[in-house]
């Protein structure tokens, strides 16, 4: 067994924050990270939105597990894992829809959408025993399903605390997003799929990470440039990256592994609720609809993103291989907005986050370069984890007091500080889970 | 020879499909300014994302995209990106080959006016993993007269295989 100590080289009063490369590579590692992260913990798997009516269901994964959500014929939420009890074959193949039924393709074993079986084909005629009777038939419930503000998190372990305690104070971020609309938040139609040739944590780095923008993105910061001198498609409403060096940003890290880093907005006219910020402030307060109007990148560990940059996008990802992972982004808005501000929304995600887009493709592919290096022997820790160590506090700074919030960790810094302090609480997290798995430990003590 | 603007019925056909095939041509040669010269200022540009395995997405302003522009600069800003040289996505540029099929009008054509659908494969070759991909669908072209020039004043592209490996630029369409 691998020494999981070896692999993140944590020395807080040293300064020092190395990841070994073979956190990226050790295919191993990727078995364990599935049992010890991924099966051990609450995993986003949807909005609410997306299940709005009784019979509506949505299926995704947690790690390599198939999940069924739906709404029963009363509207309730359940969990399951998509499979057949029969054979152990895929029962749902469609991503969302509605079904009052779940009917196997393969021998006819029908399910409701409460999860309860329904039918097991010529059963009278099966000459099943009594021991078959008793084995139970149902679809097998998610161990543990919760929702906050709207997002749903399941969990195969129900070794897990309550939904509400492991989000902790992430949650002052999380509603920042999920109450920008009077009545909540929706996925807008579309679907953006796409995979990449690399580890999961390199996309867990990426969205905390700010040092990479002005590099990777300078195609991007281009084409604003252009726009700025008025060609190209202003319509998009791209913000204006001169404007942002100097701005003033920070990290704070939390219990469970979950992050943020945050930037001052200097063009908030830009953002497709600012025509509606009254409204907004009325219900939420006037500093919270302000902090809404910010630059925020959210992890919320291990395999939820929400960031509102370039716009407000949600992405999860799962890894389907130690080196390819599969993402799925999201437009995020506000139920009911007006025609207007949704195309203004979408403009801006379209513009930077598709992978059709003009930033985003410009990190998948670096990732891709990344999971390259990582296969040369002899090149072992990663240094892209230090920045801001020198401006950061343990605990609450007098922002997270003002916040009413308690991070493990505070950092600030400048945007062009590049803060690489956000990563510590994911690795931290992803550290400790993968010990307590290794050594039988519980994940959650 | 008789001009664009009182062509026969049935050298309409001809003329649009030469037209979109100097489009694919003009993409995988990288000939950037011949491939904006073809559509019009105020030209729309759009390739839907699907709302689910069976619909596709129907409003622009209400539904995601992978691509959406209501006129020529959108292209224009697409095109500047990936001649920057500080695209990591476009450099090395993924080698294209387009090839259109079934070429067909979709309205009788009308003076001065075109309306094309065809089925499309883009055959993409990309030097950074070695390794060569396909996208493929359908897509709708429609044509207007300029000075004697067919150009575009509406192009929908829709993808099939809309689960995307890494990426995908609109030279891969």
């Amino acid at each position: 067994m691998r020494d999981l100590a070896s692999l993140i080289d944590d020395r807080p009063l040293d300064g020092v924050f190395l990841v070994h490369r073979d956190a990226f590579a050790d295919r191993d590692l990727f078995e364990q990270e599935q049992k010890f992260v991924f099966e051990a913990t609450w995993n986003f798997l949807a909005l609410e939105s997306q299940l709005s009516k009784p019979c509506d269901f949505v299926t995704t994964h947690i790690g390599r597990v198939p999940v069924l959500l739906t709404r029963d014929r009363q509207g309730k939420l359940c969990g399951f894992l998509n499979l057949c009890r029969h054979k152990g074959a895929l029962l749902c193949a469609g991503e969302q829809g509605h079904a009052r039924h779940f009917t196997c393709p393969y021998h006819g074993w029908t399910y409701e959408a409460s999860g309860k079986n329904a039918d097991i084909k010529d059963r009278q005629a099966g000459a099943y025993t009594a021991g078959f009777d008793g084995e139970g038939h149902d679809l097998i419930p998610l161990a543990k399903l919760g929702s906050y503000k709207g997002l749903i998190f399941g969990s195969l372990s129900p070794d897990v605390p309550e939904l509400e305690d492991y989000l902790g104070d992430i949650r002052f971020f999380l509603d920042l997003a999920m109450e920008q609309g009077p009545h909540g938040m929706e996925f807008i139609p579309g679907r953006m799929a796409y995979s990449y040739r690399g580890n999961w944590k390199l996309q867990l780095d990426n969205n905390l990470d700010p040092y990479h923008l002005t590099t990777t993105h300078l195609s991007f910061i281009g084409v604003q440039t252009r726009r700025r001198q008025g060609s190209g498609y202003v319509e998009a409403r791209g913000y204006d990256w001169a404007k942002r060096a100097k701005t003033k940003a920070g990290t704070f890290t939390f219990r469970h592994g979950h992050a943020v880093y945050w930037a001052d907005q200097p063009e908030p006219e830009k953002r497709p609720i600012f025509p509606k910020l009254a409204e907004v402030e009325s219900r939420v307060g006037f500093d919270r609809a302000h902090w809404m109007l910010k630059n925020r990148n959210l992890q919320v560990f291990p395999n939820l993103q929400i960031a509102e940059t370039a716009a407000l996008m949600l992405r999860t990802y799962r890894p389907l291989d130690v080196d390819l992972t599969e993402m799925k982004s999201y437009c995020l808005a506000p139920i009911g907005e007006s025609e207007e501000a949704r195309a203004w929304r979408l403009r801006q995600y379209e513009d930077f986050f598709n992978p059709s887009g003009m930033a985003t493709p410009d990190d998948t592919v670096t990732y891709e370069d990344c999971q390259t290096g990582f296969r040369a022997p002899g090149h072992s820790w990663l240094q892209g984890y230090q920045r801001g160590m020198g401006g950061e506090r343990v605990g609450a700074d007098d922002l997270a007091r003002s916040l009413g919030i308690h991070p493990t960790a505070s950092a600030v810094g400048s945007f062009e500080a590049g803060l690489e302090t956000g990563l510590h609480g994911p690795y931290r997290e992803w550290r400790r889970l993968m010990e307590a798995g290794a050594q039988g430990r519980k994940a959650y003590p | 020879m008789s001009s664009l603007s009182n062509l026969d019925p049935r050298d309409y056909l001809a003329s649009g499909t030469e037209l979109l095939q100097r489009e694919a041509l003009y993409l995988d040669q990288r000939r950037w300014d011949d491939w904006l010269a073809l559509y019009t200022p105020d030209c729309e540009y759009w390739m839907p994302a699907w709302k689910s395995e069976d619909e596709l997405g129907q409003n622009p302003r209400t539904e995601l995209s992978y691509f959406y522009y209501d006129n020529r600069a959108g292209l224009e800003d697409r095109v500047a990106r990936v001649v920057s040289g500080r695209s990591a996505a476009s450099s090395p540029m993924p080698r294209t080959t387009h090839l259109l099929s079934d070429i067909r009008l979709r309205q009788d054509p009308s003076a001065g006016r075109l309306a094309l659908g065809a089925a499309w494969v883009c055959q993409v070759y990309f030097p950074r993993l070695k390794e060569s991909r396909a996208f493929f669908g359908r897509v709708e072209h429609d044509l207007v007269l300029r000075d004697e020039n067919w150009l575009i004043a509406r192009k929908k592209i829709v993808l099939q295989n809309d689960y995307i490996p890494t990426m995908l630029d609109f030279y891969c369409v």
